[in-house]
């Protein structure tokens, strides 16, 4: 089973996106700061990572940072779901950039796409 | 750091990046924040009628129409000022650039902050050159000012990772002291960078990699000496140098650094002391960065 990690500090998208994802056979894990996701992530081992990128304390652009300074997890796929103006250009490596509220069917086509 | 910011803005989008860059900034560093808009521009001299910036009508400039600007600007910005304390925000008439060095002068800031350009989109000046009043602020500033430019370099949730660019002239020495203070009063990593510019100086000739191998390891020597040596007890650094366009090597090293912050110093090359200009190579960092960019003159 593929594990997608979600890293959000809004309780709703965090349990909407456990839903979506338990019922199209995923396994999830959360965290709702970037400093939880990233002790998370390195026990996890997600094989991709939805991101947003405005949270209180460091954001999402920080997390992105620290993980692509780890060679184990380096190459992870990250979707960054955000709100923010501008968040095409906050993580150019990130495999797709949706805006919130997100169509679900994209989301997870994208997944589907890069957790083959 | 910074106690005294002064933004200016136009209070419309081209400012929006600007502003998610600057409120940030104040909130975290407990500056006070002057907010400062320049009221259109005057349609002939002398005249008090200018260009109302939203609607491009012409409107006739009296204490009402001042003051409802005030309270357009207080709207604009209603969610930041919400969680900013410390602030004013001042409406002035006149060509901006003028009035942003007039008001600079007046309440001495730590730093100036200026949006990208408000030029149509249409413009062809637009996507390669900076905006004439960013240029003239910096120019003739009295402190260092900080770009952001486009949507891109906005704030992303931080400020520790600051990129200095040298080309190892006086004033980028002047730009390596700020830089250094900023990294030392952020606890942040601060790399020094330098381009080796294989292009321009060759008249279109290819430069042996024996000669460019020769002029990096000299370059190291010259970090070594001019900056390393000053930052005694701060080791939180790296230094590089990469052979290539100057400006283009700077934006992708900032990049591959995942950097916050640029500092450069805008006149290290003589300039046309007439003219606007602030550097090619600082312009187009300017354009290109993914980050703000701090110019820094004196």
């Amino acid at each position: 089973m593929k594990k997608i990690l979600i890293v959000d500090d809004d309780p709703n998208i965090r349990d909407y996106l456990v839903a979506l994802l338990e019922d199209n056979g995923y396994d999830t894990c959360t965290a709702s700061n970037v400093k939880d996701g990233l002790k998370i992530v390195k026990e996890y081992k997600p094989d991709l990572i939805t991101l947003d990128l405005e949270m209180p304390g460091e954001w999402g652009p920080r997390f992105y940072r620290q993980l692509s300074q780890d060679n184990e997890l380096k190459n992870t796929p990250v979707i960054v779901i955000s709100g923010l103006s501008g968040k095409d250009y906050a993580i150019s490596k990130a495999v797709a950039t949706l805006t919130k509220p997100f169509d679900k069917d994209e989301l997870l086509s994208i997944i589907k796409e890069n957790t083959l | 750091m910074f106690k005294k910011i002064l933004f200016a803005t136009s209070a419309t989008e081209a400012s929006d990046h600007a502003a998610r860059v600057v409120f940030n900034m104040a909130g975290t560093l407990g500056a006070n924040l002057n907010i400062f808009h320049v009221l259109g521009v005057p349609t002939r001299g002398f005249s008090q009628v200018v260009l109302d910036v939203k609607t491009k009508k012409e409107v006739a400039v009296d204490g009402e129409y001042i003051s409802w600007v005030e309270e357009e600007i207080k709207n604009y910005y209603a969610n930041q000022l919400a969680t900013c304390s410390n602030y004013s925000i001042k409406v002035a008439v006149g060509v901006p650039h003028r009035e942003i060095l007039r008001q600079a002068r007046e309440t001495e800031p730590d730093l100036i902050v200026l949006g990208g350009t408000t030029g149509s989109k249409k413009d062809s000046v637009y996507k390669s050159s900076t905006g004439s009043t960013l240029q003239r602020v910096a120019k003739a500033s009295p402190c260092p000012i900080l770009v952001v430019n486009r949507p891109a370099a906005s704030f992303w949730g931080g400020l520790s990772n600051i990129v200095f660019g040298t080309d190892f002239s006086k004033a980028s020495d002047k730009a390596f002291d700020f830089a250094l203070k900023i990294a030392t009063s952020i606890n942040g990593e601060l790399h020094i960078f330098h381009a080796l510019d294989i292009t321009s100086k060759n008249m279109g000739m290819s430069m042996p990699q024996d000669e460019i191998d020769h002029k990096i390891r000299e370059s190291y020597r010259m970090i070594r000496s001019k900056y390393v040596s000053k930052m005694r007890d701060y080791k939180n650094y790296s230094m590089n140098v990469w052979e290539g366009v100057p400006y283009i090597e700077i934006v992708k090293y900032t990049r591959e650094k995942h950097a916050d912050l640029i500092v450069m110093a805008h006149n290290s090359r003589k300039l046309d002391e007439d003219g606007p200009k602030i550097g090619s190579n600082m312009e187009q960092v300017i354009m290109r960065a993914n980050c703000p960019v701090i110019s820094v003159n004196r």
